[in-house]
């Protein structure tokens, strides 16, 4: 019992220190959005953000300059029939942030600790 | 991609486009394109004829609906590039309907020879099983289950509207058919237009 409940205590901190290394920049409801829909897609225009991710204008380009300046997305900005188009991209840089993310937050979650007071009598 | 949620999530993004009902009207213009010249055929206009009167009106619609597409829909879903595995799968899904077509008309071309096949093939093969082909195959390649299920109402118009003729003995019995399943697609393809606008309005940026 007292052997579980020391190899429970070890993982634990094992993962809360791992929580710590997380990268907080992926780890936001709102950035993780925008990284979600932008990994499965080659590019995609602004308002194809906002649909997707329900996140005001003023969220979605706050989040999206941060993004941008971490080199997670690239940002193009031009005209398309005479109208301002924002072009974004998933960089390498950040395509790989988000797949690291993905896997660790996989590992973080997929722990066989035994629940004390369920699994332990 | 690695993981289901990811391809879930493409493939959700990637059928968001077709909401505001472009198979559904593709569908029923299709319909449209073989109800019309089996309606004026049986009204004494020949084939050529039946075709030029039929062309105009399907291709105003066509037009109408890629119009609707560029200026309606896309500003308000917004511009995507897919993936290229997307891409691939999307080009494939052109070269299935060229082959049923070539293959149709071999198979056409052998059993129109041989006298004996000749009253199989007249009206029923070719336009039931071709309409089952490129749908399922659509329906494969875009990820897109009701595809399934258009393809066999459309393969089942040709076998149906016949048999109803040989029930209601009136010439019109198979073209009316046609017709009836035509602006049936259409009517859906207005009413989700309808729920599309309602639900999606262009952002003001």
């Amino acid at each position: 019992m007292k052997e579980l409940e020391n190899q429970g205590k070890k993982q634990t901190t094992d993962s809360l220190s791992e929580i710590m290394n997380i990268d907080r920049l992926v780890h936001s409801p709102a950035r993780l959005s925008i990284l979600t829909y932008l990994s499965v897609v080659e590019e995609g225009d602004a308002v194809y953000l906002l649909n997707q991710t329900g996140l005001t204008w003023g969220n979605l380009s706050a989040n999206v300059t941060r993004l941008q300046e971490a080199g997670y997305i690239e940002v193009v900005k031009e005209f398309k029939d005479k109208k301002p188009h924002t072009l974004l991209k998933l960089t390498n840089r950040g395509r790989k942030a988000f797949y690291d993310y993905q896997n660790k937050m996989k590992e973080l979650l997929d722990i066989k600790s035994p629940s004390p007071g369920r699994d332990v009598e | 991609m690695d993981t289901l949620n990811e391809k879930k999530i493409e493939r959700r993004v990637f059928t968001s486009f077709f909401q505001a009902g472009f198979i559904e009207a593709f569908t029923g213009i299709f319909l449209l394109q073989l109800g019309l010249p089996a309606l004026f055929s049986r009204y004494g206009f020949g084939d050529w004829e039946s075709a030029l009167l039929t062309l105009p009106i399907a291709l105003i619609m066509l037009i109408a609906v890629f119009l609707v597409r560029r200026f309606v829909v896309i500003p308000r879903l917004g511009h995507v590039k897919f993936l290229p595995e997307r891409r691939r799968k999307v080009s494939k899904l052109i070269i299935v309907p060229i082959l049923t077509l070539i293959a149709g008309a071999i198979v056409g071309y052998i059993f129109t020879e041989n006298a004996s096949l000749r009253h199989i093939f007249v009206g029923q093969i070719p336009f039931s099983l071709i309409p089952i082909i490129v749908f399922s195959a659509a329906a494969y390649f875009l990820d897109m289950k009701r595809l399934y299920v258009y393809g066999a109402i459309v393969g089942l118009v040709f076998p149906l509207g016949k048999y109803l003729e040989t029930v209601i003995v009136s010439r019109n019995t198979l073209p009316a058919t046609i017709l009836f399943t035509a602006f049936v697609f259409l009517g859906i393809a207005t009413v989700f237009l309808v729920a599309f606008l309602r639900k999606y309005h262009e952002p003001g940026v």
